[in-house]
């Protein structure tokens, strides 16, 4: 019978997705938790895991195409159901966890994804990697007499034909594709000097225009969303932490030894953590009510490539300092490889956003709504001192604190920053709570 | 209104219509097809399948009065043997209930709704047949063609294709209008019947689409056969052109007893309360075939890109897929061409001066069929196979075949192009001895390097 796996409603509000990349063909075998594709969400960039055994019928969109919520993404030939547990089959109501794939954390498959009998058109089982078993791609004989011409290696290249099968096309475009690819690999000294020449008269030159992402579009809106809404603000500190230094440098040799990368961040997440849970000042603000969290996940603000992620880290009371670093050296990482699942990003009640370990002081953070407050962490500078009625050389941590003025009043602010500072001031303290 | 919403309302149901539907049930789309006559459309009922008894009747006839005594057939007397036409249309009558009736079961069978009625589109989404509003995500037009007309007043002297194939005496003096397939198909089946028969072309030549090669052929055989063929001549009215059997073309006399009119055909357009791009009489489409409007489609005679059923199928075949998110390639030059002339005619692919035009370097590869063992036994070794390859690969750019079966045989030209082959593949594909096929071989040797038996 055949199944058709419509991209799942997967919570969190989100209705469209991207097709970054399909790892199955037409005709190919999965299994159940097997990737189909990539999808760029407005969270996440995550693999869509098969619901079912059976084979690729159909693939519908192509990579970049917007697939909405309760489309066809595949048509799934399952062997040896047909008749009436075909029927049975398509309406169950199906539930797949899969491990580490977030963003589909809990798939609820609808049950009308209806059975049909489509083509069985290049459908025929494939084995699992033709090209890279070494066999014998399948390609038309015009297609590997020019690719044998062109020196184009043939199994590199996608077929668009029936099952797959690589044709004339195929070749030239590819080959085209190659060449324009080793065009555009020059120094980009070369490139300024066509820019300078060529730019002023060609208006199209001076401007670039590309579809925003879905991380980007996620951010934009976002961002107004946050500005739109919450009374933004913002309270700056300075705190010296010679002895947050004087412990960092001492333990972090060791734990670095485990693997574990021992941050300042780490220890203002615990800071942080601490000071709500002492200050019940973990809120938000719904419908006339005020919400206080008795949980506290730390969002730490990660930039990629792609843009502004934000994993959580859950629980961080109750964690310790270096299950923080530990935890997030874990999170950066699966950030800056496009591997963080909506799990990794849910539930967060607090953001920190260190953007002074690429640059600046001070800045006035946007909250991440609904959150309550963000804490923006600045650049470490030696700073001259007074510590007792002596000048010294100080290490300055600058702080930024912007909160939903909705919500927070001015002293609370200022008593929960002084939390934070005096947690920070003296690390020890973190340590016996 | 009706509550329930269609995937697909498909006007018409003829061979790019029906099948399009069959295509559609067999997906699991909810799918309604509007016919106004009858299911099968033109090709089933009054075209294609008519047509093609009626001319397998007339060359029984022929072999049987021409051939016989060469066979070894003694005791036929050619003065005896009368070929009966109406009652070779009834046997033409038994094949097309029998089509239509098998059409019709495969509509049910795959769960299309059969609507009786003409359709009038309301909006992109919604068809009006007979006051029910139909509403619907999309909709394909195969509504086919028909000739323009000749003005006539004159009874009986003017007939369109549709109402050829019916019981009825058929005249001495036949004058047949057009120079598509149709026209010559018809032209040859009349003077089979020992008629005389005049064809009329509008333009200076015949089979437009045809390699000039082809046509060459084809011009001399109906030469041969003592059919007249008038070129650049438009005959849109009899009034004052027509008299007493005799029809006044520019100046040129011809005895005419009965007009066929075969000319060029305009689509089929519909009512509709939205605009539809209209070029040239046809819905104007893009690749895809969709119409100006999104979500309306139209296949086959009705947008102008063919008026082969096969092409018509195909296109429908494509919307269906594409409707269900299958995107295939629909390469019209692959498709091919056939003409149910004697002996048949058939192409695919580029002709000689399309690949001279795009500027390949090519190779043209003859075999003729009076050097074939089967067309000898046979008793009908007339025509060729030839072969159009660029030399660079051997890729395969077009065929061209004359032959009595060459029909059947473009086929096989059609899965070289499909599969993109090159002559190599042609001359390494071991064919069967004997058989008229074999002559492609020859050609695939006569490219890459000679033919054994020229």
């Amino acid at each position: 019978m055949r199944y058709i796996f419509k991209f799942p409603d997967i919570g969190e509000g989100l209705d469209e997705g991207t097709i970054v990349e399909w790892h199955v063909e037409k005709g190919q075998s999965v299994k159940m938790g097997d990737p189909l594709c990539t999808m760029e969400t407005d969270k996440v960039v995550t693999a869509i895991p098969s619901p079912k055994d059976g084979i690729i019928a159909a693939r519908f969109g192509k990579t970049g195409e917007v697939i909405h919520v309760g489309n066809a993404l595949v048509e799934i030939d399952i062997e040896g159901i047909d008749g009436e547990a075909a029927v049975e089959e398509a309406n169950k109501v199906e539930v797949v966890n899969e491990e580490g794939a977030g963003v589909v954390g809990t798939l609820e498959v609808a049950g009308n994804n209806f059975v049909l009998s489509a083509s069985n058109e290049g459908v025929q089982k494939m084995d699992d990697d033709v090209s890279r078993r070494g066999g014998k791609v399948l390609a038309t004989p015009v297609a590997r007499a020019i690719a044998k011409d062109l020196g184009v290696k043939i199994d590199l290249v996608k077929g668009s034909g029936p099952a797959g099968r690589v044709t004339k096309e195929d070749i030239i475009r590819f080959s085209e594709d190659q060449g324009s690819a080793a065009t555009t690999t020059r120094s980009t000294s070369d490139i300024l000097v066509v820019n300078q020449t060529s730019a002023p008269n060609n208006p199209e030159n001076l401007v670039e225009i590309e579809n925003m992402s879905q991380i980007r579009k996620s951010i934009a809106k976002h961002m107004s969303q946050s500005k739109h809404n919450a009374a933004h603000m913002t309270l700056f500190e300075e705190v010296e932490i010679s002895e947050l230094e004087r412990i960092r440098t001492k333990y972090k040799e060791e734990l670095l030894k485990e693997g574990v990368k021992l941050t300042y961040l780490a220890f203002i997440v615990k800071a942080v953590a601490l000071s709500l849970k002492k200050f019940r000042s973990e809120m938000n603000f719904e419908g006339g009510k005020m919400i206080y969290k008795k949980y506290y996940n730390i969002g730490i603000a990660t930039d990629t490539d792609k843009g502004l992620v934000v994993p959580v880290i859950k629980n961080a009371d109750q964690l310790s300092v270096k299950e923080i670093a530990q935890e997030i050296t874990h999170i950066s990482n699966k950030a800056r490889q496009g591997k963080l699942t909506l799990e990794d990003m849910k539930g967060g009640t607090f953001t920190i956003t260190s953007y002074g370990s690429i640059g600046g002081l001070f800045a006035v953070p946007v909250i991440n709504y609904p959150e309550a407050a963000i804490l923006g962490v600045g650049r470490i500078s030696k700073q001259p001192v007074v510590k007792g009625n002596e000048l010294a050389v100080g290490l300055v941590l600058p702080l930024s604190l912007s909160v939903d003025h909705r919500i927070a009043d001015g002293g609370e602010t200022a008593r929960f920053m002084n939390s934070v500072l005096s947690y920070i001031s003296d690390p020890v303290t973190l340590l016996f709570n | 209104m009706e509550k329930i919403m269609y995937d697909i309302i498909i006007i018409g149901s003829g061979p790019a219509g029906y099948v399009a539907s069959i295509r559609a049930g067999q997906m699991g789309l909810r799918c309604a097809i509007v016919e106004k006559e009858k299911i099968g459309g033109m090709c089933l009922n009054w075209g294609c399948i008519p047509s093609k008894s009626m001319i397998e009747s007339v060359k029984f006839y022929q072999r049987i009065i021409k051939d016989s005594s060469r066979f070894g057939i003694e005791g036929i007397d050619r003065k005896v043997v009368t070929f009966s036409w109406n009652t070779a249309i009834k046997r033409a009558d038994t094949i097309v209930k029998r089509l239509t009736g098998g059409v019709e079961f495969l509509l049910k069978k795959n769960g299309v709704e059969i609507i009786t009625g003409e359709a009038r589109i309301i909006s992109a989404n919604s068809v009006l047949v007979e006051n029910r509003l139909l509403k619907t995500k999309n909709i394909i037009i195969a509504t086919g063609s028909t000739s323009l007309p000749i003005d006539n007043l004159f009874e009986n002297l003017v007939i369109e294709p549709k109402d050829l194939f019916k019981e009825r005496e058929i005249p001495e003096n036949i004058v047949i209008t057009g120079n598509a397939p149709v026209a010559i198909e018809l032209a040859q089946l009349f003077r089979m019947m020992e008629r005389s028969v005049t064809l009329v072309s509008t333009a200076d030549h015949i089979m437009p689409k045809a390699d000039d090669y082809i046509r060459k052929y084809m011009e001399n055989k109906l030469k041969k056969d003592k059919i007249e063929i008038l070129y650049n001549i438009g005959l849109s009215s009899t009034a004052g052109s027509w008299n007493d059997g005799v029809l006044n073309l520019e100046g040129k006399e011809v005895k005419c007893d009965l007009i066929i009119n075969a000319s060029s055909r305009k689509g089929n357009l519909i009512k509709s309360d939205i605009e539809i791009v209209i070029e040239n009489g046809f819905y104007s489409v893009n690749e895809d075939c969709e119409t100006s409007v999104k979500g309306i489609y139209a296949v086959g005679d009705v947008n102008g890109v063919s008026q082969f059923a096969h092409i018509g199928s195909a296109q429908g075949l494509h919307v269906v897929n594409l409707l269900k998110g299958i995107r295939q390639r629909l390469d019209i030059k692959k498709l091919p061409m056939n003409m149910y002339s004697v002996p048949e005619a058939a192409q695919i692919g580029l002709t000689e001066q399309e690949a001279k035009e795009e500027g390949y370097d090519y190779k043209i590869s003859e075999f003729p069929l009076s050097a074939n063992g089967k067309a000898m036994a046979e008793g009908q070794a007339e025509g060729f196979v030839r072969l159009i390859s660029e030399k660079k690969y051997g890729e395969v750019l077009g065929v061209q075949i004359v032959a009595p079966n060459a029909t059947d045989m473009i086929n096989e030209a059609a899965a070289y192009m499909q599969l993109e082959s090159t002559v190599y593949d042609i001359a390494q594909t071991v064919h069967t001895h004997p058989t008229v096929s074999e002559v492609f071989m020859e050609a695939g040797f006569e490219a890459v390097d000679k033919a054994i038996h020229k």
